[in-house]
């Protein structure tokens, strides 16, 4: 007798467990259809504000209801990753410019060309984010929905203090006005350094604008098919980047992340930082706009700046039972008006064309400085990181020890170099 | 016979659980650590043999030497403060006094927070600029500027192991205290009656009454030390120039940033394979102790 009851205990305990296998095959009866839709870039006002336009979509299309996924930032892309490759049925993903690649490598991502090309809103796309869309094996297997290019922050009530009324152009000036500021026992610093955590997005741009010659392609080789630093333009710019850190960062600046960063930059210790139009919120808030501006990129050497647009956008991977119903989504949410508004509060650059011409807010205060660097091709290049290589995932650990190596005096250029060309070898 | 079966039966649910959700992903782990895995891209999932180790082993950018060396001083510099300030927090406690309650649960309270939340923390404390610690330090007038904890190759260690101290103490203080509080009252008076002092009574009465626990909690905080990549994780990604790099750190930039889940497994296994090897001389140290004791 008991054993019969351990029997059924047992069989009844697998049913449980079992119970949503079930219950996933009854469910697709009537009502709404449920689209999935994960986002990466998660942060809570950001969220909020997806929370928002999925109210309104909804609002307009009583059949479709929208789950958001919003995994910590931290672990986001890996997480949609996993999912991707367990081929949970995901509806809507938002892709980066750092795994778009790995998704379209595993037959993940659902080519957008039809749904692009019946678009009425696809003619108004800047030529930017048509070339971003493309950027795996020239296919749309996304659409861009927010470009993130530097920008120099500049405070300028601390230039002022100091008696500069110039803003500096190039490089060589950056660095210069940076150390004339710096007095260590003030604890004034002139450069708001990042040492951690993919911190060759900032050095590399300003060290590799003095090579004359960078391929559009990959900004690690020059138009001829040389590793960039070998370069002796681009030799001497790592040792002046080495000084800069010396003579206009604290010694703490090697460990720097973004946070400290902005930090050192709100509280004026550092009154330059290089960052992305999505920090315009965060400086916003915290300081008067009377106190800071925010300036094209100063020009290398090579008379050029070499600028990567980061991008971030939508895709329809291909397990969604819904594409259709992804597509119109996702193009609901990457209209013009809608992402105008979206990037209004969030703060990256939109990807209309019409948005630039209408919205005087995008080419004003201190997004000026980033329609400048979009619209002068000759002194500000758009050129990519190598994201098709398998090496580049683990390119930002390697630059990040062997660069603070550099910087704290334990290796010499010479051996940071050589080390950067093993590794691209 | 019934009866046999019958509790056989009741330990199904349990193993079932402990399979799946134990022992199968640490096998799938052991697998993976000998293939091709990388997320980039799965078409090139193949066995690689030892390719795995030998990449982790031999990478010229990020010393492996240097990651096991760093992984001794972070065990072993956290783990014998946390093993004595602990006991030493259990025997101040042991004593009842007004408001014992509340500042037991005080002093505990940091054991329950998350590892990054604490990292991130102490971060902004040890922070080169406007960290607190340098603004004390110098409003004491022991520094005249400030220094960089996180960013001197020398003191970047020092500086993620003390709040490992500070998040470990109440794990020792609560286990020790538990076992100290059993130790019956009757041997004490036993040992007074024999003469003993406290330091007598404290070395042949308490230590030995407690040393189970003793044992046990260190083994299970050495394993916890080794596998706790978070406050590293959050306060200097591994950095200065690999100073602070442990082989749980490692793994994580393998799995999370490179996506290279065979190499992150490669590192997961010998982790298990230390940690192993380390238990069996830990355990079998303790023994021939004990019959020395005898």
């Amino acid at each position: 007798m008991k054993n019969r009851i351990t029997v059924l205990f047992v069989l009844v305990l697998v049913l449980l467990l079992l119970s949503p296998v079930f219950a996933a095959g009854t469910k697709e009866a009537a009502g709404p259809v449920n689209l999935t839709f994960v986002e990466t870039i998660t942060s809570p006002s950001r969220t909020a504000q997806i929370m928002e336009l999925i109210a309104k979509y909804e609002a307009r299309n009583p059949n479709v209801k929208i789950n958001l996924v919003s995994p910590p930032y931290e672990q986001s892309d890996n997480k949609l990753t996993l999912m991707l490759n367990s081929n949970q049925e995901l509806d809507i993903i938002e892709v980066r410019d750092h795994t778009v690649k790995q998704f379209v490598n595993n037959k993940k991502l659902v080519d957008l060309t039809p749904y692009l090309a019946a678009w009425d809103e696809g003619d108004d796309l800047l030529p930017l984010t048509i070339a971003a869309a493309n950027t795996v094996d020239d296919t749309p297997y996304l659409l861009p929905q927010f470009f993130y290019v530097k920008g120099l922050f500049v405070r300028t009530d601390v230039l002022a203090k100091y008696g500069f009324t110039t803003m500096p152009k190039t490089t060589d000036e950056l660095y210069a006005m940076s150390k004339a500021i710096t007095g260590k026992d003030r604890n004034q610093y002139g450069f708001g350094f990042r040492g951690k955590g993919s911190s060759f997005k900032i050095s590399d741009i300003l060290i590799l604008s003095d090579v004359p010659n960078i391929s559009a392609d990959n900004i690690y080789q020059t138009e001829d098919g040389r590793f960039a630093f070998s370069t002796p333009e681009a030799r001497k710019a790592v040792a002046a980047y080495v000084d800069l850190y010396k003579h206009a960062v604290p010694s703490d600046g090697v460990n720097w992340g973004f946070s400290e960063q902005v930090n050192a930059f709100i509280s004026g210790s550092t009154p330059f930082l290089v960052q992305d139009p999505d920090t315009v919120g965060m400086v916003a808030d915290a300081l008067d706009p009377e106190l800071y501006t925010v300036i094209p990129m100063p020009i290398g050497a090579s008379g050029k700046t070499y600028l990567d647009y980061g991008f971030a956008g939508l895709g329809i991977p291909t397990t969604s039972k819904h594409p259709d119903l992804a597509w119109d989504f996702i193009s609901f949410m990457i209209n013009a008006e809608n992402n105008a508004d979206f990037c209004k509060v969030y703060g990256p650059l939109p990807v209309h064309t019409s948005t630039y011409a209408n919205d005087p807010f995008f080419s004003s205060g201190v997004y000026k400085s980033w329609e400048t660097e979009m619209s002068d091709p000759d002194n500000y290049v758009f050129v990519k990181y190598p994201l098709d290589s398998p090496k580049y995932p683990g390119w930002a650990q390697v630059q990040e020890q062997t660069m603070q190596s550099l910087l704290l005096g334990n290796t010499t250029v010479d051996q940071a170099i050589k080390s950067w060309e093993d590794y691209w070898k | 016979m019934m009866e046999k079966n019958h509790y056989r039966w009741m330990l199904v649910p349990a193993l079932l659980f402990l399979l799946l959700f134990i022992y199968i992903p640490v096998a799938r782990g052991a697998v993976m650590a000998f293939q091709h895995y990388n997320l980039f891209d799965l078409s090139t999932l193949r066995f690689n043999g030892l390719d795995n180790f030998k990449a982790v082993i031999t990478d010229k950018n990020i010393s492996f030497a240097q990651i096991l060396l760093n992984t001794v001083v972070w065990l072993f510099g956290s783990l014998i403060f946390q093993f004595v300030l602990g006991f030493g927090l259990a025997l101040l406690l042991r004593k009842p006094f007004a408001g014992r309650g509340l500042y037991t649960a005080f002093v505990f309270y940091g054991w329950a927070l998350s590892g990054f939340a604490i990292g991130l923390t102490w971060a902004w404390l040890f922070n080169g600029q406007a960290g607190l610690v340098n603004d004390l330090l110098i409003r004491i007038g022991i520094l005249k500027q400030p220094i960089g904890f996180l960013s001197n190759p020398r003191l970047a260690m020092m500086s993620v192991i003390i709040p490992n101290i500070w998040y470990g103490v109440p794990f020792f203080g609560i286990m020790l205290l538990a076992a100290l509080q059993s130790v019956p009252n009757e041997l004490y008076e036993a040992a007074v009656l024999d003469g003993a002092g406290s330091v007598r009574k404290f070395v042949s009465v308490t230590v030995p009454y407690i040393k189970p626990t003793i044992v046990s909690t260190i083994l299970l905080r050495t394993m916890w030390i080794v596998n706790f990549p978070d406050l590293i994780y959050a306060m200097t990604n591994g950095g200065p120039v690999n100073r602070t790099n442990i082989l749980a750190t490692q793994m994580i930039n393998k799995v999370f940033k490179e996506y290279d889940y065979g190499q992150g497994s490669a590192i997961g296994v010998i982790i298990m394979v230390l940690l192993f090897v380390y238990a069996i001389l830990y355990l079998k140290i303790v023994e021939d102790s004990k019959e020395e004791l005898l």
